[in-house]
């Protein structure tokens, strides 16, 4: 059954092709070139042999660094069929269109059980593993390249900043009495790049502009919900969470295109990321309502607040990219696929309609 | 036309034969399928995805061999035969440094500085290794081609690309507190950092090219070892001419984007008279068209500067690469290119990233079959110099490190 197979021999030392039949001959591979006496041996278990493939030629890799290059694919498969020998399995499904619609469909559904729970479960553990101090760092650091670039010292009188900062806290009381919450600071400062605006950083740093204390100096419990939706970023580490997850899916993304232009990657990269924070922002807003709720104020109190960002909105840039910040609202022209924050409509409607789910209790 | 090549040679380099006069062409080509490189790559995704990547190096391996397999320079294929377990080395080592860089730039900023220099001081050293073992793994006619370049010379090459950001750790002093800043001294730090980027943008082509003449210096075949000669002048006229289209292109973009804008402001005022229920259309499109013309912007500047940059880098380098017999030719034409990589860009975005395999096939094939080697005399007769096996126990660890890929 087992015949010899005339193809192309390489010692390795020297690029001239030397014509030769290969033959198996029980645990040995024998190749006899033309112009040699005696056929030279290879123990089996020391050749690698070429992956089945409908294109490109087949080179054997030989234990003493010389080297079978065959040209004719069809051909060698025949003999290589029919010595018996096993290849591995994986080589079969890439030679099959069934194996690889299954391969296909097993990939988009690893993706996506990544998508909707490794990435979120693997962040927010690692988030939660950061140690304050180290989280507490991060907040400062960003505060402080934030204060050089766009914040400017606040010119809110000194009451007025103390009322926000007390009502906010009587509110948290009143809300969480036995008072398991994050440690928050809270600080104002005007910004005219950023205009009507608040943001919270890793370690519990909240900042809020003057412009944003104005538009709503006559909405006090607004006030305090915008500071409670920002609280809602530090409750749940948003700020370390999101940036795992930015890194975590352009790995993924990645190891998607392999060697794609890291251009062509940065795309769907980044629309993910952003669906995400959709998220997150969707989690915060979650959090302020439960706790106006608990303080005994109507989550409905941040419909006027949005109704304004809207009112004002396509009239001023969008400013500000820094996650966290309600306000984003004001990109009402984006689309939703590439905007970071829900459509404020939705929104709206999610502080209006909070109590009817939980009413029951 | 043959130049002699006359600078010293590291190592037992024989000059062979002499010239011989006769010249010989052996054409490129490229006879892989985009099909089946497609079903290669969903089988080794779905395997990398459920090894939580650890597969990869393996995936590698076998796409390496698929492509080099399947690259013929006259009748004769490359061969791929590195040792996937090798490379599942390198890639821990890759895999661990890179979570450490990412996570001290991260989560300790003010650290910064350290893990570059960290990686300053080891990159140049993988990045030989992994030249060295990315040739000493891939053979033509059964002889393995070999990387000459020192440790040294990789890091007199590398080197200066670290300089910049490590002047900028320096010279710009971090902000203390909350103390508001000295405002000559911020002017200060903004000019040095000015200062450096500027010097640093002139220098690039420069530091780029000797990066390339350490590169394609190395490159040895049996008795000959490549060199690079190509003129620094034309190097920065490169760089000029890819500088002007970037520049033409966004001035193209803009004004289209202008344009659009203009028609939707018309377009905005006839609607606002028709229904004054809904005054924030007009603003609202303006948006839409900025955002639209920004993607644009980001979309079409790569499309049409990442395939002239590459076919003129791919011409200047490859022309310029000869050795004592044998000298690389390239023409591959950016028109050519540009349509090639228009087409793919569609269609990848058009089927979601499937037709990425078909692509990447395709991009290849059009950059082999633009390349020839001209050889001086009968390869046959060309004898290997022994390789000292395992050069060093780095080289092996590192393995395929940096996944480099010469285009050839």
């Amino acid at each position: 059954m087992t015949y010899a197979l005339p193809t192309l021999w390489f010692d390795g030392r020297n690029p001239r092709a030397r014509p030769a039949r290969i033959q198996l001959q029980g645990d040995d591979l024998l190749v006899h070139c033309e112009d040699d006496l005696a056929p030279r041996r290879y123990p089996l278990s020391g050749v690698r042999w070429p992956e089945r493939r409908s294109h490109g030629q087949r080179q054997t890799d030989l234990p003493d660094g010389s080297l079978l290059q065959h040209a004719d694919s069809v051909e060698w498969d025949r003999w290589w069929a029919a010595q018996g020998l096993q290849e591995p399995t994986v080589v079969g499904w890439m030679q099959s269109w069934h194996a690889t619609f299954v391969a296909m469909a097993g990939t988009v559904a690893m993706l996506a059980v990544a998508w909707v729970w490794g990435v979120p479960l693997l962040s927010s553990t690692l988030a939660h593993l950061v140690p304050y101090s180290v989280e507490s760092t991060i907040g400062r650091q960003g505060l402080e390249q934030l204060d050089r670039l766009f914040l400017a010292p606040s010119a809110l009188p000194q009451a007025e900043q103390e009322a926000v900062r007390n009502r906010f806290a009587t509110t948290l009381q009143r809300a969480f009495p036995d008072g398991r919450l994050p440690r928050w600071q809270l600080s104002f400062h005007a910004s005219q790049a950023l205009g009507a605006n608040a943001f919270a950083l890793p370690g519990g740093y909240i900042v809020v502009t003057d412009e944003l204390v104005q538009l709503l100096r006559d909405q006090p419990d607004a006030m305090t919900g915008v500071l409670a939706h920002e609280l809602g970023h530090v409750e749940h580490r948003h700020g370390l969470d999101l940036m795992v997850r930015a890194s975590l899916v352009s790995a993924m993304v990645g190891v998607v295109l392999g060697d794609a232009s890291g251009f062509l990657a940065s795309v769907p990269a980044t629309l993910l990321t952003q669906a995400y924070s959709r998220d997150a922002e969707r989690e915060a807003d979650e959090f302020a309502a439960f706790t106006l709720d608990r303080a005994g104020v109507s989550p409905a109190v941040m419909v006027s607040f949005f109704e304004r960002l809207q009112r004002q909105g396509p009239a001023r840039p969008g400013g500000a990219t820094q996650e966290g910040e309600p306000g984003a609202g004001k990109g009402s022209g984006l689309p939703i696929a590439i905007s970071s924050h829900p459509d404020i409509e939705e929104r709206i409607g999610f502080f209006r309609n909070w109590r009817q789910p939980h009413a029951g209790r | 036309m043959q130049q002699h090549d006359d600078f010293a040679l590291n190592g037992p380099l024989q000059p062979q034969a002499p010239a011989t006069g006769v010249l010989q062409t052996l054409p490129i080509r490229f006879t892989g399928s985009g099909s089946e490189y497609f079903r290669i790559w969903i089988v080794n995704l779905l395997l990398t995805l459920v090894t939580l990547t650890l597969y990869w190096p393996f995936a590698r391996a076998r796409r390496m061999a698929y492509f080099q397999n399947n690259t013929l320079i006259g009748d004769d294929p490359l061969g791929f035969h590195a040792d996937p377990w090798k490379m599942f080395r390198g890639y821990l080592v890759v895999l661990v440094l890179g979570i450490f860089y990412w996570a001290v730039t991260r989560f300790l900023p003010a650290f910064g500085w350290f893990a570059l220099l960290a990686v300053a001081a080891l990159w140049p050293l993988l990045w030989r290794a992994s030249l060295h073992f990315r040739l000493r793994n891939t053979s033509w006619r059964g002889v393995r081609l070999d990387f000459a370049g020192d440790t040294r010379g990789a890091y007199l090459a590398l080197l200066p690309f670290f300089a910049p950001a490590l002047a900028l750790v320096f010279l710009v002093p971090p902000v203390a507190d909350d103390t508001a800043v000295a405002p000559e001294l911020a002017r200060g730090a903004a000019m040095a950092a000015g200062l450096v980027t500027l010097v640093f943008a002139l220098a690039t082509p420069w530091l780029l090219l000797r990066l390339k003449r350490y590169q394609h210096g190395g490159y040895a075949f049996t008795q000959e070892r490549t060199r690079l000669q190509v003129r620094t002048r034309s190097f920065y006229a490169l760089y000029a001419k890819a500088g002007a289209l970037t520049v033409a292109s966004m001035l193209a973009v803009v004004a289209l984007v202008f344009l659009l804008m203009f028609a939707v402001m018309g377009m905005g005022q006839r609607e606002a008279l028709e229904s004054l229920s809904r005054p924030g259309a007009a603003a609202g499109g303006m948006v839409a068209v900025l955002v639209l013309g920004l993607g644009l912007l980001y979309l079409l500047i790569p499309l049409l500067t990442l395939p002239y940059i590459t076919a003129r880098f791919q011409n200047l380098l490859w022309s310029g690469t000869a050795s004592a017999h044998l000298r690389f030719q390239s023409r591959l034409r950016f028109r050519d290119l540009l349509r090639v990589t228009v087409v793919n860009w569609l269609l990848i975005i058009v089927t979601l990233g499937l037709f990425w395999p078909f692509a990447k096939v395709r991009s290849t094939r059009i950059r082999l079959q633009a390349m020839a080697v001209q050889v001086d005399g009968r390869v046959d007769d060309w004898l290997a110099r022994a390789q000292a096996a395992g050069r060093g126990v780095l080289g092996d660890a590192a393995g395929d490190f940096l996944g480099i890929d010469m285009g050839l």
